[in-house]
């Protein structure tokens, strides 16, 4: 298992189009991934649990990653948050 | 033989086109899925149910992907079909069914709902917006479990009338060759009007029905062009509309061929023909459909896109039209939110035309306005002089002088904060409020510019408000009293030396724009299809014909004097 804190950076928070760029990002993974914020955990290959988690910018969470390929999850998925959730086209 | 009286209803105009046919509706989606229970042996059964309707409904929604519209609307629907795939809410709904033994139906109403119940609780803007996303991906997914499917029994050449129509639903109508669509709800953004602008389908939006009794096989005309409904339409209305359709048609292609040609009359005169916009996505049609420039850019869907409320979003938002209309200037006017475009948590007014909007409503939140017109300054750096500012809804001088000095202010903290920007930014007045027109000669003292906003002015001229069914016959922007005001303020502008735009509904009518020409007035902006038919007739006519076109219509007493004096005007 791996884990790692970060912040929510956009202006506008993990609403619905943040919340589809990271479950498409996550979903290419086979690690289940899951997301702890304020002692609320959801699955983060669940865009209806992402988006009710309604983080604001600046919002800080905790990426948990287990399974074969948990490392590179985590990378890809802390890149999204670093980017801002833009569209990787 | 019972003789049925037209009837007229009023919505707004979504997408452009004459559509007749006869009536057919969408029978409204869900209703309140009832607890039922099942036996052990129909489980797999109803998980099953549960499989094909995620499958087909996935095929329907990578359907839809397909089909060439915008880059937004391919990212709203990529999110659906996350959601359909989403792996919670399949196991919630399969726990349901294996373990509490509820219906296929239940499960999926129970399941979504729990989340819809999340998200207001999460009470966050932007998920009102996605709750509706979600309650009709649950209805979709509970109908395509029903062994027998809501039969689309809807034929060719019918006007489809729905409270609201689903992306899956809007698909399945456009292979069917629709003659138009008219929603009870729906905003501009709405996926439907989306796709019936992409597909070519008339359309109006918000128009309601209820009071009419209306039924499957109805005669009926819609103009999305208008937002006009007419239910049970008198022969001369039908013929007429028939011609209308049919010469639409021949001369929008034809018109199509002159966006490229110069802008003067026969004789020389020039004249320039500019955009209305809201949307990026409309942005491409300024060089197919001969735009210079823009010359009224709505911001109040910024507004309402809570998310992108921020300064930079702002500022990119600009930029990108900026970037767009080349060499040619972009009129930005500021928000104007109010009447029936209310706010949200703003407090319900019984008069909401005549109430808290544009400018009243920014000087009362000057952070809002001091925020736009900071991203306005931030991006007038980057295209010196091109960008304009336009206050809109003024009705006095002082309204006018607040706005100016709330931009020295923006100017002096981005000066301090070393930004550069344009201190030559234009900043012009909405002439839409009679008492403006009225005294347009102290008021052009104190701006660069005018822009008369043809449809605000003729609802406070004449007193009509053209959502009232009843009086909407009364609306009528070619009454003497509007040319005269548009007069007034052109003779006040050429005094004081600003010029004038027309930026309403009238300027899109080609027999209009040449009245106005004739008046001298030879900057106009309308919606992007209107340009090149507006351009065909300009470009044909010389100047002196529509000199007399506008004095014989500005001598005219009578309504029905004026209509036969720009009849002729209407097409080349």
């Amino acid at each position: 298992m791996v884990s790692q804190k970060v912040t929510v950076k956009n202006e506008a928070g993990l609403h619905a189009r943040p919340a589809s760029v990271l479950v498409k990002t996550a979903s290419r993974f086979k690690s289940e991934f899951y997301i702890r914020m304020y002692g609320y955990e959801v699955n983060g290959k669940s865009i209806l649990g992402v988006m009710t988690l309604a983080a604001e910018s600046g919002a800080e969470m905790e990426l948990i990653l287990e399974g074969p390929d948990e490392e590179a999850a985590l990378e890809a998925i802390v890149k999204v948050f670093e980017n801002k959730f833009k569209n990787e086209l | 033989m019972k003789e049925y009286q037209p009837k007229i209803l009023s919505g707004k105009p979504a997408a452009q086109g004459i559509g007749i046919g006869t009536v057919w509706i969408l029978p409204d989606e869900n209703k309140a899925i009832r607890p039922e229970k099942i036996k052990k042996n129909e489980i797999e059964k109803h998980i099953k149910k549960f499989e094909s309707a995620r499958e087909y409904l996935t095929i329907e929604y990578e359907k839809i992907k397909n089909i060439p519209a915008d880059y937004e609307l391919a990212e709203i629907i990529d999110a659906q079909i996350q959601t359909l795939n989403d792996p919670e809410v399949k196991l919630s709904i399969e726990k349901k069914i294996r373990v509490d033994y509820y219906t296929v139906e239940y499960a999926i109403f129970s399941t979504f709902n729990e989340y819809i119940q999340l998200l207001q609780a999460a009470n966050a803007k932007w998920a009102n917006e996605r709750m509706i996303d979600v309650v009709s991906i649950r209805d979709e997914m509970i109908e395509a479990t029903w062994e027998k499917k809501k039969d689309f029994d809807v034929k060719e050449g019918q006007v489809v009338f729905a409270t609201d129509i689903s992306p899956t639903n809007m698909v399945k109508l456009s292979h069917i060759k629709i003659s138009g669509i008219v929603m009870k709800k729906g905003g501009f953004t709405s996926h439907a009007v989306i796709l019936s602008q992409s597909l070519g389908i008339p359309c109006v939006i918000n128009a309601n029905w209820d009071r009419l009794s209306l039924k499957k096989g109805y005669d009926v005309i819609i103009d999305g062009s208008t937002g006009q409904v007419i239910l049970w339409p008198s022969w001369k209305q039908s013929e007429e509309y028939r011609k209308r359709r049919l010469d639409g048609l021949v001369r929008y292609e034809k018109a199509l061929e002159w966006a490229q040609k110069a802008n003067r009359t026969t004789c020389g005169y020039p004249f320039v023909l500019r955009a209305n916009v809201e949307f990026l996505e409309e942005l491409p049609r300024l060089e197919s459909h001969g735009a210079k420039g823009i010359g009224l850019l709505r911001t109040e869907t910024l507004l309402f896109e809570a998310e992108e409320f921020d300064v930079n979003q702002q500022v990119n938002f600009y930029r990108n039209v900026a970037k767009a209309s080349k060499n040619e200037s972009v009129t930005i006017r500021l928000f104007d939110a109010g009447g029936d475009k209310i706010l949200e948590n703003s407090d319900f007014e019984s008069n909401p035309f005549l109430g808290w909007r544009g400018v009243r409503m920014l000087l009362d939140k000057k952070d809002l306005l001091k925020n736009q017109l900071e991203a306005i300054y931030r991006v007038s750096g980057e295209f010196p002089g091109k960008l304009k500012i336009l206050i809109p809804m003024v009705s006095r001088l002082e309204e006018i002088l607040a706005v100016k000095k709330l931009c020295k202010t923006v100017q002096r903290v981005l000066s301090k904060k070393s930004v550069h920007f344009d201190e030559g930014v234009k900043i012009g007045v909405m002439v839409e409020v009679p008492s403006i027109a009225l005294t347009a000669g102290r008021i052009a003292k104190h701006c660069d510019f005018f822009s008369i906003g043809t449809n605000d002015l003729t609802q406070y001229t004449l007193a009509v408000d053209r959502g009232n069914e009843r009086i909407s016959y009364l609306f009528d922007s070619f009454h003497p009293a509007i040319w005269k005001l548009i007069k007034m303020t052109k003779d006040a502008a050429d005094r004081h030396g600003i010029p004038v735009a027309i930026c309403g509904e009238m300027a899109s009518k080609p027999e209009a724009a040449a009245c106005f020409l004739g008046m001298g007035i030879n900057d106009l902006s309308m919606n992007t299809a209107s340009l090149p038919a507006v351009k065909s007739v300009l470009c044909s006519h010389a100047r002196n014909e529509m000199e007399k076109l506008s004095a014989d219509v500005l001598k005219s007493e009578a309504l029905k004097e004026i209509h036969e004096l720009l009849e002729p005007w209407r097409a080349i």
